[in-house]
């Protein structure tokens, strides 16, 4: 049965796409499915960093494209799981090197061979967003809880939507429980009353994160990580697990009263 | 504005021409007829598009069961066939029953201009809902001292969400039925009806057309536009309305009365 191919897409930079693709590739891996991540941002690739293969690339995306190699040549395994595989971007190219037709053959190949295949999609809504979404069949939207972000949201929704892609999924990602608390950040009601899309999951804010891209160890790896333990109900949700909605703590009392004026 | 197949009928010609040089005309016509129609039979039972031609122009539409592919394939050669009868026409592009992605909707203007300069000015996605590819929507003439136009009323009605970077434009009023997002704009010559949040821009009365008003369950927008006038909503939050909240010209000014 072919795999599922899933695009990690936001509009927004910075807001956790890489974090979450490496963070759920792994997750899967660990749960003994086969998965590949593909790198699409050509020209700022991160996914390698993050997840400490970079002195390990021969070939990229761009190379597979152009037939200079075979798929498997550019497939990096994880160096601790045996079916995590990942297909790095090029760092010196540009993003219109490949067009979505070619993404969309590459996708294909390796969805017959994957269980899962998880585009990491480059922020911003151009050519490079067009690549990384042709392949895919579902999507999941990763925003953080603040205004830009969520405008950002919206729109790649509504071009997700416009594009026919099946599945659109939300992650809200660095939320703050405090300050949700306090009234001081939106709550995950109104993040989803606006984009009106199926929640998957909300990771909290975490200091871990920094730490594990600079180590090149994804969080999830560290068995103690709230945000970790995050991505894990997250990828239970994916396979079809019904876990029941995180706390966000908007139900405190300051954050009520704080609702009820404003509202 | 393109000739329609009514207008060269043979039965038109017959008090016209002379008997010898109207059977000739006609076997021509005929054989002409009779070649196109043995093309379009042997694509397929049915044509992955029927051109249909009326007194307005020249209206394509794409079969539901037929697949890309077909659909500019049999373009591409009903376009060569006929270049010169379609060349430099304006079409419209109905897309009712057949839904296609917006990249697929470009690929096919771009190869309808290439082949024979043909511009799709209008591509029909619902019985309400149509977009211009040339730019906005003509403005209708300036209202007569009376009121406005008795063929602009009918409402354009929106039935989904608007997102942000939606832009609807609407000869009339215009109805939406859901949310307006942040970075959406509904432009209505006539009022605007949100049935939802109001967050986006609303421009009613875009013609000039000062009694126009703005509608919606709740009103939070970035920017509210009134015939020429132009509103922000004042600092701070304030309450949920009860039921509605509409938005008026009243003294020269933008008010939203919430109700």
């Amino acid at each position: 049965m072919a795999g599922k191919t899933i695009v990690v897409t936001s509009g927004k930079g910075g807001v956790g796409k890489t974090t979450t693709v490496a963070n759920l590739g792994t997750t899967l891996a660990k749960n003994k499915y086969s998965v590949v991540m593909i790198d699409t941002d050509i020209g700022l690739r991160n996914l390698d960093v993050v997840m400490g293969l970079e002195n390990r690339i021969v070939y990229n995306l761009v190379d597979i494209i152009e037939g200079k190699c075979r798929k498997e040549q550019a497939m990096i395994r994880d160096r601790k799981l045996p079916n995590l595989f990942m297909i790095p971007a090029a760092q010196t190219r540009e993003k219109n090197s490949i067009n979505p037709e070619q993404m969309k053959e590459l996708c294909s190949s390796l969805a017959a061979e994957f269980d899962y295949v998880m585009i990491d999609c480059p922020a911003g809504i151009e050519q490079g967003f067009k690549n990384a979404i042709a392949g895919a069949d579902n999507a999941l939207v990763v925003t953080t809880p603040e205004v830009s972000a969520i405008r950002d949201a919206d729109r790649v929704i509504g071009l997700l939507e416009a594009a026919m892609l099946k599945h659109i999924s939300l992650i809200i990602n660095r939320l703050n429980v405090k300050m949700v608390k306090k009234g001081d950040m939106m709550s995950t009601e109104d993040i989803i009353s606006l984009l009106s899309v199926p929640l998957l999951g909300v990771v909290p804010e975490s200091d871990e994160v920094v730490v594990s891209t600079n180590r090149g160890v994804p969080l999830v790896h560290d068995r103690g990580s709230k945000a970790g333990a995050a991505f894990r109900r997250i990828a239970a949700r994916l396979n079809g697990e019904n876990l029941p909605p995180e706390e966000d703590g908007s139900h405190g009392f300051f954050g009520r009263m704080k609702r009820l004026i404003w509202n | 504005m393109v000739s329609s197949w009514g207008e060269t009928s043979p039965e038109g010609r017959l008090e016209s021409i002379d008997l010898i040089a109207h059977l000739i005309v006609f076997s021509a016509f005929f054989g002409l007829f009779q070649a196109q129609w043995a093309n379009v039979m042997s694509l397929a039972e049915t044509p992955p598009v029927k051109v249909k031609a009326d007194r307005n122009g020249i209206t394509l539409v794409p079969d539901p069961a037929a697949t890309f592919e077909a659909i500019t394939a049999f373009m591409d050669e009903r376009l060569a066939q006929s270049r010169d009868f379609f060349h430099e026409t304006q079409m419209v592009l109905d897309l009712r029953t057949r839904p296609m992605r917006t990249d697929e909707i470009s690929a096919l203007c771009e190869k309808l201009y290439e082949k024979s300069k043909v511009k799709v000015v209008e591509v029909r996605l619902s019985d309400d809902l149509s977009f211009s590819v040339e730019g906005d929507l003509r403005k209708p003439s300036a209202p007569k001292s009376g009121g406005r136009e008795p063929e602009n009323s009918a409402p354009l009605i929106v039935r989904n969400t608007c997102r942000s970077g939606v832009r609807i434009v609407s000869p009339s009023d215009c109805v939406v039925l859901g949310d307006v997002n942040p970075g959406a704009e509904i432009i209505a010559q006539g009022d605007v009806v949100v049935f939802g949040t109001l967050r986006g821009l609303a421009h009613a009365g875009a013609g000039g057309e000062r009694t126009a008003r703005i509608w919606a369950l709740s009103i939070r927008p970035n920017q509210i536009r009134i015939a020429d006038l132009v509103a922000v909503p004042p600092r701070g939050e304030k309450p949920a309305p009860n039921r509605y909240e509409v938005a008026e010209i009243q003294n020269d000014v933008i008010q939203v009365i919430t109700i």
